[in-house]
């Protein structure tokens, strides 16, 4: 039967699952780099990637359980690990995330902050202040574990799209890739985003945008491999290439992802950044252009995993 | 940490495990393991169209889940097509008839009172003696469609005393039979199964029509390479498996054969032994078909004088193995009969009678009949005066649409009650104004059906009928090639509060007096029919296997013995006819050009499509959802002249009446005809789904075929304008 | 007595499909499967200028394929290969997430909303159990699919497969379908 299954619940859960594994991602790099009692940029980075990480990835779980023929039979993926399944890896994957996020989560609380977690539990909870640890010296460790799965996150989401050799639009190594680096790419504007707003930010948003920049730079130049190849391969990926190349998803793919999601934010940040790093000069930001720099992102990779999801699957229907 | 934390503790925990383990035995939304259905295969016979293919019914805790088809029946051998597969839905049609129903209200307006089986049966049985007793019960008229239990309704009519028995021959095939019979005798079968060249006009076996002929033309094209020269204005699906497709002039099928028969008769190709010995005629035919050269033919026909010359050759070098086939529908044009009777004669001279391959008369298998109290018969003279009008039709079968013009008249004598039987006249007929005009004139209508059907919503009482399923019938013989005696049980009980057709009758007789014709149950009538039957346990046999084969057939040659008589007026096989001579049609075949549409406007073609059943099965979902009825087929560059596209609405006037359908844009029909589906545009408004479309009835004007009566439904021309 | 294990395929005999819905109608009574869906589905092509024209029909279903991608991407293996070669779908397994919809690349399956899980053609096991063909098979009236064990030399099957042409869809995705079209 041809119809579109994956929708916009699947489309927002590839978004939040990226964006969340990309926050994790910067938070544990940033972790590498702080010393606990020396303050510095990292600490900030590391502890507002750790803050926000668990949210959007938990939210898009429960769209991905709503999204099933029977909610309450998500259960069922748990009963099973099948190798060869990428959603199965996948489900596992994002559990284990889910729970590592959070602990990450934790483990950057300050004391304070713990302390004025625990006392807002209700009563009935409150023996639960017992497990008011002091995980500051296990960030890292958490780090070191936290890393692979947030890759492991931003990535699976591109090998469940490829590995399907059925949907010619997908069918191609370098998918996995592609939302792994616009998810980390999301990540950092997510925090740019959240620092933006802060003042005193320079230090962590120099650092942001130069990660951010190699992330787009990375993605741009998996883009166009795509494309290329793409155009070069078998007519049926040829054909599945006419859904961006005059067909109904050319606007959105070329004029608001990789024009207004992609290169627009790259410019906007190489302009802020490079100057600066060529002479040597202290680094000013504009708050407003950081922002919109950042939301440009953050809409370009929600639109990269919109057309790609759908187009994908009109990409089949010959 | 302290005593009281501990505890907290521990009975969190022991709760938890507790629940936990309690989960674990819990299936969130699981349902109990089906009981094993208890299932029960029950052989008997299709009623969805006449071919009366054998079907094994799979009831399972009492709802019928499949049909299946019964592979013993040599006939519809195994298979069984979308309307036999759908026919379980009837059983449950919610818009189903379930109760008798008395009018409330203005006729057609849809009002009903359920009432019980006896006011229905008082309120008819008034209504009938009321007529009979102003007009005499010539007064009557009795129209029903074939069914197994026809019988009993028409033998209602005749115990009566109305001689106004109507039945649907003349809206199907009855310029085939009766240009056959006057040919052979009788009407054949054709043993497609063993031919080896196929000449079909219009006969769109492969679409319109899924029939063991259907199967038998797959087969010998198929897979033993027999050619099939196949004659049509659309491109069907036949068209496009046949060998060769001629998008021939409308009407010009006579012309065709005419000039086959100049080039087989000129050539000394036909079989002369076989003309000397059995036929009759032949140098009048001979000196007949002179003027009709290929040139003179390919001029009417549009098929080149070359392919008409080869065609001719290869059908008689194929003979006995070739045939032209008959088909069965209605006639198209006025002077059909002479049309078959062409197709008649050039299957005669090539000497295909009773061969294997060609045409061969039906194996009959003989029925007993249950001594029934006699009655007289009518008296008085059929109301649409078969002597006068077509003399040489079968009487019994009257001719619909002159009836409808002599009832309509109130000529020779009124007619002002009609009792229908699974029939729907308001579609089954062209010119449905004409119809109400008959129908409104009388003074009782009563219908007998399952579904309320067009005429039902127009009548004054319904009596609901069983179903096939739910039903046990008289059994039929199928005659062919493989004779078989075919048997229909009732699967499950009525599902609703209907009844048979034998009890409606005897329900109908006992107020009219008439009890002692209907006296016997339908156990006592098949005891009777399966007398003669070479079988030990007749009805146990037909019980468990739905169908008897009757030995040693098929049977070629058994009427070309020197001393066999055939049932013609000289015996023999009649190229000339002069049965016809003497009623004044020409005894052998003359073409008469038919009037072609003129300048911006269009031949109306109708047809059909193998899901539907005419317009009975149209309200079914599970057919209907394959089309809707509601396109019209024309030609590109008539489109173009239009304006339309596909899906536009178009309407299409003709002389008597004018409806609106979408235009389905093809480049598969002749760019002088357009072509819509048969039964739609229902006016019951329980028939929801066939109320989308048209009806062809209300453009079809009225055209009858002269000798036999027979409708003739490609005589209209119609005129489009975009919507 | 060892006898090999059953191999059920199909063969379709293109040129002799009418398109006349029988073998869609009784699926839908075999396996009560509602209006909104179908498990075999017609394809049709026409072509030409009147009056050289063509237009031809031939059904289709699951594949039953060899080496089955939605088999392969179920998280929780509802969808599975019986040894006789068909594949199905354990409805008290299927959580419907649709991924072997996507994975199939003929789009043989489809979603039941009414039931929340997925479904396609299964050769009707449950005739299969009961010595009969599938529905499609019998019902046919001019005998389009032939119905067989690959492993037995004798059928029917076999005999096509041996002696004539015959086509795969969309081999090329590697999934090794068994639904042989004669040419």
């Amino acid at each position: 039967m041809k119809t579109i299954e994956w929708g916009f619940l699947i489309v927002n859960y590839l978004f939040l699952g990226g964006l969340s594994a990309g926050l994790f991602f910067v938070s544990a790099l940033a972790t590498f780099f702080y010393r606990i009692d020396e303050p510095s940029p990292y600490t900030r980075i590391a502890r507002l990637g750790a803050f926000l990480a668990p949210w959007p990835v938990m939210i898009g779980c429960l769209l991905l359980i709503f999204d099933l023929g029977h909610w309450y039979r998500f259960y069922k993926l748990f009963l099973h690990l099948r190798l060869v399944s990428p959603m199965s890896i996948g489900s596992w994957l994002l559990v284990l995330f889910n729970l590592v996020a959070l602990v990450n989560c934790y483990a950057w609380l300050t004391e304070n902050q713990r302390s004025a977690l625990f006392a807002k539990l209700p009563g009935a909870l409150q023996f639960l202040g017992n497990l008011n640890y002091d995980l500051d010296h296990w960030r890292r460790r958490i780090a070191i574990v936290g890393l692979p799965i947030s890759v492991g996150v931003g990535i699976y989401t591109g090998v469940l799209l490829g590995a399907v050799q059925s949907r010619p639009f997908w069918n191609t190594n370098l998918v996995a890739q592609l939302f792994l680096f616009s998810a980390l790419s999301t990540g950092c504007a997510a925090l740019i985003l959240g620092l933006a707003g802060s003042k005193r930010t320079a230090q962590e948003l120099r650092l942001l945008y130069g990660l951010d920049i190699c992330f787009m730079v990375l993605e741009f130049f998996i883009v166009l491999p795509y494309l290329i190849h793409g155009e070069l391969s078998v007519q049926a990926v040829q054909d599945s290439l006419k859904l961006i190349l005059g067909g109904p998803f050319t606007i959105l793919f070329w004029v608001l992802f990789m024009g207004l999601g992609l290169l627009t934010p790259l410019v906007i940040e190489l302009r802020e950044l490079v100057p600066v790093m060529v002479s040597n000069r202290e680094f000013h930001y504009n708050r407003f252009v950081a922002a919109a720099a950042a939301v440009l992102i953050l809409g370009g990779g929600f639109l990269l995993r919109y057309v790609f999801v759908f187009a994908g699957q009109m990409s089949a229907m010959q | 940490m302290d005593r009281r934390r501990f505890l907290k503790f521990s009975a969190g925990g022991a709760a938890g495990a507790a629940i936990g383990a309690s989960l674990a035995y819990v299936k969130p939304f699981s349902h109990s393991p089906e009981k094993e259905a208890e299932r029960v295969e029950v052989p008997t016979t299709c009623e969805m169209c006449v071919n009366k293919c054998s079907v094994i019914a799979v009831v399972e805790n009492g709802v019928i889940h499949k049909l299946n088809p019964n592979p013993e029946n040599p006939k519809s051998r195994g298979m069984l097509c979308a309307r036999g597969n759908a026919g379980l839905q009837q059983v449950y049609d919610p818009a189903r008839l379930k109760r008798p129903l008395l009018r409330v209200g203005e006729r057609g307006e849809g009002k009903w009172k359920p009432v019980s089986w006896d006011e229905a049966f008082d309120f008819a049985a008034q209504k009938l003696s009321a007529v009979k007793a102003k007009y005499g019960p010539q007064g009557t008229l009795w129209s029903s469609t074939e069914s197994f239990q026809e019988i009993f309704f028409k033998n209602l009519a005749l115990s009566f005393g109305s001689p106004n028995i109507m039945r649907h021959a003349t809206l199907c095939l009855s310029s085939v039979n009766l240009a056959y019979s006057l040919t052979f005798g009788t009407v054949p079968a054709f043993d497609l199964a063993n031919s080896k060249y196929v000449i079909i006009s219009g006969a769109n076996r492969m679409e319109s029509f899924i029939t063991p002929d259907t199967m038998d033309l797959i087969d010998s094209t198929m897979e033993r390479k027999a050619r099939l020269i196949y004659l049509d204005p659309r491109f069907t699906v036949t068209a496009s498996k046949a060998d060769e497709w001629y998008p021939i002039r409308p009407g010009s099928d006579t012309a065709f054969i005419l000039g086959m028969l100049n080039v087989i008769v000129s050539e000394g190709r036909y079989d002369k032994e076989f003309v000397t010995s059995y036929t009759l005629g032949f140098d009048k035919l001979a000196e007949h078909v002179k003027p009709f050269t290929p040139e003179w033919a390919a001029e009417e026909t549009e098929i080149s004088a070359k392919d008409i010359v080869r065609i001719a050759r290869e059908f008689s070098d194929a003979a006995p193995r070739a045939v032209y086939y008959a088909g069965r529908r209605s006639s198209w044009y006025r002077d059909d009969t002479q049309m078959r009777r062409a197709q008649a004669i050039l299957n005669a001279i090539v000497g295909n009678w009773d061969r294997e391959g060609g045409l061969v008369p039906n194996g009959k298998i003989a029925l007993g009949e249950l001594a029934v109290f006699p009655w007289d018969d009518p008296v008085a003279p059929r109301v649409d005066e078969m002597e006068k009008n077509f003399p040489l039709a079968a009487k019994g079968d009257g001719a619909y649409l002159k009836l409808r013009e002599n009832v309509i008249a109130g000529t020779p004598y009124p007619v002002k009650a009609w009792m229908i039987h699974k029939q729907d006249p308001l579609n089954a007929l062209p010119d449905q104004a004409r119809t109400l005009e008959m129908l409104q004139q009388m003074d009782f209508v009563g219908v007998t059906d399952i579904q309320m059907s067009d005429i039902a919503w127009y009548a004054d009482v319904l009596f609901p009928e069983s179903t096939y399923l739910e039903r046990t019938d008289p059994v039929e013989v199928l005659n062919g090639i493989r004779p078989v005696v075919v048997y229909r049980q009732a699967v499950i009980k009525p599902v609703h509060d209907t009844k048979t057709t034998l009890e409606i009758v005897q329900g109908l007789a006992k107020r009219l007096g008439l009890s002692q014709y209907f006296d016997y149950t339908i156990e006592k009538w098949i005891d009777a029919e399966l007398k003669e039957l070479p079988l030990e346990a007749p009805l146990e046999h037909l019980k468990r296997h739905g169908v008897y084969v009757a030995p040693d057939f098929p049977k070629y040659g058994t009427t070309l013995t020197p001393d066999h008589r055939f049932i013609t007026k000289s015996g023999k096989i009649e190229l000339f006819s002069e049965r016809m001579q003497e009623n004044g049609y020409d005894p052998l075949p003359v073409y008469h050009p038919v009037l072609q549409p003129p300048a911006g406007e269009y031949r109306l073609l109708v047809g059909r499509k193998a899901y539907f059943t005419h317009a009975n099965s149209n309200n079914n979902p599970w057919l209907n959802a394959f089309d809707h009825g509601d396109g019209l087929w024309l030609h590109t560059e008539s489109a173009r002249s239009l304006g339309v596209e596909t899906g536009d609405a178009v309407e299409i006037s003709s002389a008597v009446g004018r409806v609106q359908l979408k235009a389905r844009v093809t480049e598969g029909i002749r760019p002088d005809c357009v072509f819509m589906l048969h039964g739609f545009g229902k006016r019951s408004k329980w028939q929801r789904l066939a109320s989308v479309g048209a009806s062809d009835a209300q453009l079809l004007e009225t055209a009858w075929e002269k000798v036999s009566g027979n409708s003739a439904l490609h005589e209209t021309f119609v005129s489009l304008r975009k919507v | 007595m060892a006898t090999r294990p059953k191999r059920y395929a199909m063969v379709v005999d293109s040129k002799k499909c009418l398109n006349c819905k029988a073998c869609v109608v009784a699926c839908r009574a075999e396996n009560s499967v509602p209006l909104d869906y179908s498990r075999p589905w017609m394809n049709e092509e026409t072509r030409g200028v009147w009056p050289r024209l063509m237009a031809s029909s031939h059904p289709e279903q699951c594949h039953q394929c060899a080496h089955p991608a939605c088999v392969r991407v179920c998280p929780t293996g509802a969808s599975y290969h019986r040894p006789d070669g068909i594949v199905v779908v354990n409805q008290d397994d299927c959580v419907g997430c649709r991924y072997c919809m996507i994975a199939c690349p003929y789009d043989a399956r489809f979603f039941r909303q009414d039931k929340g899980v997925v479904e396609k053609c299964d050769f009707c096991v449950q005739r299969l159990g009961r010595g009969q063909v599938p529905a499609c098979v019998e019902t046919c009236p001019s005998k389009v699919r032939v119905f067989g064990d690959l492993n037995d030399p004798g059928s029917k099957l076999s005999e096509l497969l041996s002696t004539r042409e015959y086509r795969l869809k969309k081999p090329e995705a590697g999934t090794g379908p068994q639904i042989y079209y004669l040419i």
